[in-house]
């Protein structure tokens, strides 16, 4: 039986706004679940219904196959590792992780011991004696995630605890969290906004957007198999460019102006169409003008990383209209007025691409992703991949009505 | 080294400050400077004012009457206080964590003496407590206890205390709940599921984490409990004789500067009760500093 | 297997326009939304109406004072002595009382004018606190020019002083001064508060950034014109907390006015309600003692006011802010 199953979560506040809604997937036991989204998506709403901290509205929590909804969060046998810390700040390290031990009234001597251990475990052993105020960012995190594991629950919930932390410091948390969560092995539920931490660490990724589940799976799934455009652009960076397009009855591809001739057509059952198209920029090769592909663009600013280059691009199709438009992935900056790129281009380092001067892309069709315009559901994914999305009709029944 | 320009802005500074600085040596420094040149001579009907020099002060520090008023207000304040601010942090408490009802409400009718002036909340409960036609005075008659005198010597001083109680709780009490409601909600939540109770959370985390503004009441209130005053005047005025003549020492200091027109033996008194007010207000400071208070 | 769901998040409903009272409810329950469900402390049933009784009891406490003088502010002297404390008596007699007020009853003093003093010292000696409050605490806190460090100890030092052992002094001074029975006598000490100083200060340098100083330095604003325009409009919610505190300060000081003035038609209306509470008992009036009730409800009900109507902007998070600093 799952460690953690949520039917239908729903959450809606008494100012009227629905939170999380309908929200169903299970956790494993010893699986590490992300819950991602952008900010407001309800992603940390539900992991607090998880941990008991918020009433639920309708639907149910199941922890260990038994439902939780009316069971106090002192019960739940959950430990939580808040954004901010949440550390008692009058309280050494020490006592801080030792807290809830003694309200359980372990016994002195057994307290110290896994007070010990689980500050060995994560590197604090040296700082036992100090108080919050005098550890880093870093070290708070950690002494909160000690406070956590030292209790040796059955769920652990952790809400974007690398959030507060600079760059550098958050890649190597990232290890540090999944070493801790290998070797105690409980089921844990993560809330981060950060897209390369979900992809990185999760088992399992779901994605979440205005309270709605979008999908549900592993990392390379999301990739490779998005259901939608909202995830096929929130996964991956830098987003994946987007554009209207149309095929032809030729099979070739029209984006803006220009017509890609392949090989042999792209997805099947759609010519004649309007369709919206997605290309991934580390997709997108240098290439020369007769290719088959060939994708001519005006190469607007570049940046220069070193391990790789991105050429932001202008080509004279359109974004998708409607809702999947506004769609933003958290991590990119708005476009300002005038900047006037529309695509993004991973390249190598060495390609000496300039701005202001023309390029040829070569597009490969089995590596494009297409969406219905008017749903923004994915109807072919790039080929290679076992499956299709499923086909159009069943996808329309779910849909709601066209935005 | 700073560029001069910095140096230059820094300097206008002053003016700014300067305004308040001049009110402040008009009229703090002056007169304290003045009663203390004051108090160092005596009027004689004969012979006029004199240098006394310490005179003064020795009459007051050897005066029965004065040390008894000073010992009757710090009795007051070591009741009245802790009285008061337990009611205070009890109902802080219940309005933060919301475990009553009408919690704004309670507030705002908890706060309303605070609009009422000292002289005011004193007659009010001088026609409450009147020994003879006060309603309370009555219904302690008809409880069985006749002959209740709440101006009389044995329960003056109780019956200030509850005014005084009246008067601040209100206000100690919004202090104390806006200092618990500046503990982090996730503090509290982190509380929870380490499956506190919630008295240890009260004590134990809430407590210690609103200590500084705890301790800043006692402040305040210990500076304004020794300066008593207002409170037996007004009592004073209703029954002739509720207290004596020394009641709190800044009763007595008023009556020897207005009522025995001793203005200089007054001006000696009202420097050692500043003396003795600020030491204790600095011990406390001083032992805040110590335990880390400043942090 | 990846699981799907996901239709395509619809346009939420044109909102329609809500009443006030509308407004109002969303904004209670986003509070207890805001707030630990008290679910979660795990308290024994029946705790909620025991503490709710409890918070009654004290605010019954609390009211009983008000509620003896509005009631007994309806009757005859012989009536507030002799009937039920807590329920009316004819004849009534308020508005007899009341317009006793206005006049000069037996020389004791006019009411009606120790209000007008005491409104004028309060408005004159908060509002210069606050205004000398303002710009001491702008320059010190702004400002890092040699010996601010002393200043800011020596008002420090200034809040330890207490107002009783300033108030004979300025007696004194002013006995030798000729400034007894002066208005600037009560109004120019009110001006300077240690305390507004103080709270300004923390005030300014939570609220008023370096940045957006040197900003307009650059521009070329003058120092002046850099405080009004600039710094003051960012102040204004402590700017409104030290005018509250100052005033109520004035409105209800007692002992420094009782020892500068001995001409009742400067009193205010503290040392004015002292005189005929001292008077009453022995005056054979038998006006003064219900002029003495009415008087006190008057004193009371524009304070009373002022703060149910201010309470909702109420700072007290930055009276306790420097507090616990």
């Amino acid at each position: 039986m799952p460690a953690i199953e949520l039917d239908n979560l729903t959450k809606v506040f008494a100012s009227g706004v629905t939170a999380v809604d309908r929200l169903s997937l299970d956790v494993a036991d010893g699986e590490f679940v992300v819950l991602v989204g952008p900010s407001g998506c309800g992603k940390t709403t539900a992991l607090r219904m998880i941990a008991g901290l918020e009433r639920v509205t309708s639907g149910t929590v199941s922890i260990s196959g038994q439902v939780v909804n009316d069971i106090s969060p002192r019960r739940r046998d959950v430990a939580m590792v808040f954004q901010n810390y949440a550390l008692y700040p009058h309280l050494t390290v020490y006592d801080n992780i030792g807290f809830a031990l003694a309200n359980a009234g372990v016994q002195k001597a057994e307290r110290d011991r896994r007070i010990r251990a689980a500050a060995a475990a994560l590197g604090l052993s040296d700082l036992l004696r100090r108080k919050p105020r005098q550890l880093s960012g870093g070290q708070r995190q950690r002494v909160a995630m000690g406070r956590a594991i030292v209790r040796e629950p059955k769920v652990f919930l952790m809400d974007e605890p690398l959030s507060n932390l600079d760059a550098k410091l958050r890649v190597w948390m990232r290890g540090e969290v999944l070493r801790v969560h290998k070797s105690i092995g409980a089921a844990t539920v993560y809330v981060t906004h950060d897209q390369v931490e979900a992809m990185t660490m999760g088992d399992r990724i779901a994605v979440l957007n205005a309270g709605i589940l979008q999908q549900f799976g592993p990392p390379a799934d999301l990739y490779a198999r998005p259901v939608n455009l909202f995830v096929a652009r929130f996964i991956g960076s830098p987003e994946m460019n987007v554009y209207q397009a149309a095929t032809d009855t030729d099979g070739a591809l029209v984006l803006g102006s220009q017509r890609l001739a392949f090989g042999q057509g792209p997805a099947p059952g759609r010519r004649g169409e309007p369709v919206v198209v997605g290309i991934r920029p580390e997709d997108l090769t240098l290439g020369a003008p007769g290719d088959p592909g060939a994708l001519t663009a005006e190469v607007r600013a570049v940046e220069q990383l070193g391990s790789e280059l991105h050429a932001f691009f202008a080509i004279d199709a359109r974004p998708p209209g409607g809702e999947e438009a506004t769609v933003r992935n958290v991590d990119q900056d708005e476009a300002l007025p005038g900047q006037a790129h529309n695509g993004v281009a991973r390249l190598d380092p060495r390609s000496g691409v300039r701005p202001g001067s023309r390029v040829t892309f070569r597009v490969d069709p089995a590596r494009l992703y297409f969406f219905d315009p008017a749903t923004g559901q994915a109807t072919a994914w790039p080929s290679g991949q076992p499956g299709q999305p499923a086909p159009a009709a069943s996808a329309s029944a779910t849909a709601g009505p066209p935005p | 080294m700073r560029s001069s320009w910095i140096h230059r802005r820094d300097r206008r500074g002053v003016w700014f400050v300067a305004p308040f600085l001049l009110g402040f040596v008009l009229f703090m420094l002056v007169p304290l400077g003045y009663a203390v040149y004051t108090s160092l001579y005596t009027y004689r009907i004969i012979g006029g004012t004199s240098f006394t020099g310490a005179s003064n002060y020795t009459a007051t520090l050897e005066n029965g009457l004065f040390w008894n008023g000073v010992i009757r207000v710090i009795i007051f304040a070591a009741i009245q206080i802790p009285v008061m601010l337990v009611i205070a942090f009890f109902f802080a408490c219940v309005f933060d964590l919301g475990v009553a009802k009408y919690g704004t409400f309670f507030r705002t009718v908890f706060f309303i003496p605070f609009a009422v002036p000292a002289v005011v909340g004193a007659v009010m409960w001088s026609f409450l407590l009147e020994p003879q036609f006060g309603p309370f005075t009555r219904l302690a008659s008809a409880l069985g206890f006749g002959n209740t005198n709440f101006f009389g010597p044995n329960l003056i001083l109780p019956s200030i205390i509850v005014i005084v109680i009246w008067e601040w709780t209100g206000y100690n009490m919004m202090i104390l709940y806006t200092a618990l409601k500046s503990v982090p909600r996730d503090v509290i939540e982190a509380a929870i599921l380490d499956d506190t109770p919630l008295w240890k959370i009260i004590v134990r985390i809430k407590l210690p984490l609103v200590r500084p503004a705890v301790v800043m009441l006692i402040f305040l209130n210990t500076i304004g409990a020794l300066q008593l005053f207002t409170e037996p005047q007004i009592l004073e005025y209703f029954q002739q004789g509720a207290i004596s003549v020394n009641y709190t020492p800044s009763y007595y200091i008023y009556q020897t500067a207005i009522a025995a027109d001793e203005t200089n033996l007054a001006a000696a008194m009202a420097v050692i009760l500043a003396v003795i007010i600020v030491l204790i207000s600095a011990l406390s400071l001083i032992a805040r500093r110590r335990r880390g208070e400043f942090a | 297997m990846t699981v799907s769901i996901a239709p395509p998040v619809p346009a939420p409903p044109e909102a329609a326009p809500e009443s006030r009272r509308q407004r109002r409810r969303k904004e209670r329950l986003a509070a207890r939304d805001s707030e630990i469900p008290i679910e979660l402390y795990g308290l024994p049933r029946g705790t909620v109406t025991l503490l709710t009784s409890l918070a009654f009891l004290f605010a019954l406490f609390t009211l009983i004072p008000i509620a003896w003088i509005l009631i007994n502010s309806t009757k005859t002297q012989a009536n507030i002595f002799e009937t039920f404390g807590f329920w009316f008596a004819s004849p009534f007699e308020f508005f007899h009382t009341f317009g006793l007020l206005f006049q000069n009853v037996d020389g004791y003093g006019t009411y009606i004018q120790w209000f007008g003093n005491t409104a004028l010292y309060a408005v004159l000696g908060g509002g210069g606190a606050t205004a000398l409050s303002a710009f001491a605490g702008y320059g010190l806190a702004r400002f890092q020019f040699r010996g601010s460090r002393l200043v800011f100890f020596v008002i420090i030092a200034a809040l330890l002083v207490p107002i009783t052992a300033l108030s004979i002094p300025l007696y004194l001074t002013y006995a030798k001064a000729h400034l007894i029975n002066s208005i600037w006598g009560m109004v120019l000490p009110s001006m300077v508060s240690p305390i507004g100083v103080y709270l300004m200060r923390t005030y300014a340098s939570i609220s008023v950034p370096r940045e957006l100083l040197d900003a307009a330095r650059i521009d070329g604003a003058g120092e002046l014109r850099i405080f009004f325009r600039v710094a003051l409009p960012l102040m204004v919610p402590g700017l409104l907390t030290v005018l509250l505190i100052n005033v109520v300060t004035v409105w209800n000081n007692y002992f420094l006015p009782l020892l500068i003035f001995n001409i009742n038609t400067k009193y205010p209306l503290t040392v004015g309600l002292g005189l005929w509470s001292n008077r009453a008992v022995n005056s054979g009036d038998a006006n003064l003692y219900p002029m003495l009730v009415v008087g006190a409800l008057v004193t009371i009900i524009p304070l009373i006011a002022l703060f149910l109507i201010l309470q909702r902007y109420w700072r007290g998070g930055m009276l306790l802010g420097s507090i616990a600093n």
